[in-house]
């Protein structure tokens, strides 16, 4: 029995080299028990990677070896263990499209070695939990993308998992259903479920998320809880002005040294603590001509990772 | 709910089934468009090749009457392309396009237990369809029982067979298309010179270590000892040759695709 504070994934120094790419470079990090767990990183990063080496899917480079333990169990041993406890949601839905979604479910719960009676069980309790109900007895090409993902949802729930690795489980979805899917998210991790996800979108992070790791080129950049990224590694507010010709003649002369100056191509972006003291650089700008907000994980991201787009992108 | 004890992960035997199984729904989802051809085909067979061409050959072969001769070696052949079908194009799109594997590889399964639950679903493939064309021979009085009902055993070995070699090849296609050289090239040319639709006996005396090398022989061979009943010590070696082909191929297979699965 978990308590709150185990380790559930433990992960030391773990590289992974592809002949061409370095994808994890002595990668460290750890995930508590009933915690959800998000990965951040541009494409390339190694976030997927790292997930696939978790469930075995990938078998981390043996120099440095390292050391990973998931529940006490390292994948390079125990693979059948770990996928046991776990239900893994790839990145791409692949359900089998000539059998139907209770179908689908049922294949699945023979590898779990599920007796069927429990099985259906178990499956018309998922499909009510993902609202799939309805769709028991659908083709897989019926569903719309959304459904689809929810169903992959549900089969990485078949055997109760304790540790949940969704690899962007929203992407390319709907807000409704994106909204719907981090609410049963947050439900499972309430019941005591531990959750591993990666993710392209800021907003679920910061949604989700009791912890955050930015990783770019296979390395941990920051981590921490997403509150305490914003407080610790980017300021307040920025002030984003799409065309930078509008406020050219005003930093000149006097930019205050409160205020950090990001430039991208056209637009250029101004970072400071101080609400009022961006608010006057707006000055007389047109209300359209700049945005004024406060910062959020995106920016942190950002900054962290670099706005230029790398090979692998 | 959670798990008093972690390790309840379901033995060999089960993991192997619930692959099988995952091949059997499938095919069965579609029983009639799947389960009818394995009946018409040989009938077909018989009926275009065995009648209209086996009317102008009134030569026995082997001993046999020519549409025994082709029937029984149907026996096989049926068995060698459902199952090379099965492992060459069948997992290819499993692998590359619909991603399937990736799916199965993330439930309680290694890369072992995928590849020979589905060597095992071909080799079941391989007697099915055995046993249909042992249906429609037995209808048309070509083949007696009740020693015939053993050559669906020897589809089920050719099946297992054509599965680990398709396997084999498959790993290391790139592209689908490349199948098509292992088709034009190697499958259809043993369907004519195994002893399947002529003796090999009378070819020329160069092509004869080729025609014991290819595996096709030697279930034809087999299956023909089977429904005759008549067995001698050849069929020791074809037997051990079928094995021995099995192993040999499954392990280099099982090798080779276990590093694409899993990278």
């Amino acid at each position: 029995m978990a308590n709150v504070a185990d380790k559930i994934i433990t992960v030391e120094n773990v590289s992974k080299t592809f002949p061409k790419v370095v994808a994890v470079n002595n990668l460290s990090f750890e995930v508590e028990a009933q915690t959800c767990f998000g990965c951040l990183g541009p494409n390339g990063a190694g976030k997927s990677t790292m997930m696939k080496i978790i469930y075995g899917k990938c078998t981390r480079d043996e120099k440095p070896a390292g050391r990973m333990s998931i529940f006490g169990y390292d994948p390079k041993d125990h693979e059948l263990e770990i996928k046991y406890l776990s239900g893994v949601v790839p990145q791409d839905n692949n359900l089998d499209d000539e059998l139907n979604v209770i179908e689908n479910l049922m294949i699945y719960s023979k590898f779990y070695n599920m007796p069927a009676g429990l099985a259906r069980e178990r499956i018309a309790y998922l499909l009510d939990f993902l609202e799939l109900a309805e769709k028991i007895n659908s083709r897989i090409a019926e569903l719309s993308g959304g459904m689809k993902r929810r169903l992959v949802i549900a089969r990485a729930l078949l055997n109760n998992p304790r540790l949940l690795i969704l690899d962007e489980p929203t992407t390319g979805l709907d807000p409704q259903v994106r909204h719907l899917i981090w609410d049963k998210l947050r439900l499972l991790k309430k019941e005591g479920t531990t959750i591993l996800l990666t993710t392209h979108y800021m907003e679920e992070a910061f949604q989700i998320c009791d912890t955050v790791m930015i990783m770019h080129n296979g390395q941990r950049i920051i981590e921490g809880p997403p509150r305490d990224l914003l407080a610790q590694h980017i300021e307040k507010y920025v002030l984003e002005v799409p065309d930078a010709g509008a406020l050219q003649d005003k930093f000149n002369d006097r930019m205050p040294d409160s205020v950090r100056i990001e430039r991208a191509q056209q637009g250029i972006r101004l970072f400071s603590n101080h609400y009022d003291c961006l608010k006057m650089l707006a000055g007389s700008m047109e209300i359209e001509n700049y945005y004024l907000r406060q910062t959020n994980l995106e920016d942190v991201f950002l900054k962290a990772t670099g706005r230029g787009l790398n090979e692998t992108q | 709910m959670k798990h008093s004890n972690p390790v309840m992960c379901p033995p060999l035997g089960l993991r192997l089934f619930g692959v099988w199984h995952r091949h059997m729904r499938v095919y069965t989802k579609n029983i009639f468009s799947n389960g009818l051809p394995p009946f018409l085909e040989p009938l077909l067979f018989l009926a275009g090749v065995g009648l209209g061409l086996g009317a102008y050959i009134t030569q026995s072969m082997e001993g046999l009457s020519y549409l025994e001769f082709l029937g029984t070696g149907l026996l096989v052949t049926a068995a060698m392309f459902t199952a090379s079908f099965e492992c060459s194009y069948g997992t290819f799109i499993r692998l590359e396009f619909d991603k399937v594997y990736d799916g199965m590889l993330a439930a309680p399964l290694t890369v072992n237990d995928l590849i020979v639950g589905e060597i095992l679903w071909a080799g079941t493939k391989g007697l099915f369809f055995s046993f249909a064309v042992l249906c429609i021979l037995t209808v048309f009085g070509v083949i007696h029982m009740p020693y015939s009902l053993m050559a669906p055993l020897v589809g089920f070995l050719t099946g297992t067979m054509f599965a680990v070699l398709s396997l084999f090849i498959t790993s290391f296609v790139r592209s689908i298309n490349q199948l098509n050289f292992f088709f034009t090239g190697f499958i259809s040319p043993m369907f004519f010179f195994s002893g399947v639709v002529f003796p090999t006996g009378n070819l020329p005396y160069y092509i004869q270590p080729l025609v014991e090398m290819v595996p096709l022989t030697h279930c034809v061979r087999l299956v023909r000892a089977v429904c005759a009943n008549h067995y001698a010590m050849i069929h020791l070696w074809d037997l051990f040759y079928i094995v021995a082909f099995i192993l040999i191929f499954g392990f280099f297979a099982l090798k080779r695709l276990r590093r694409r699965m899993v990278n």
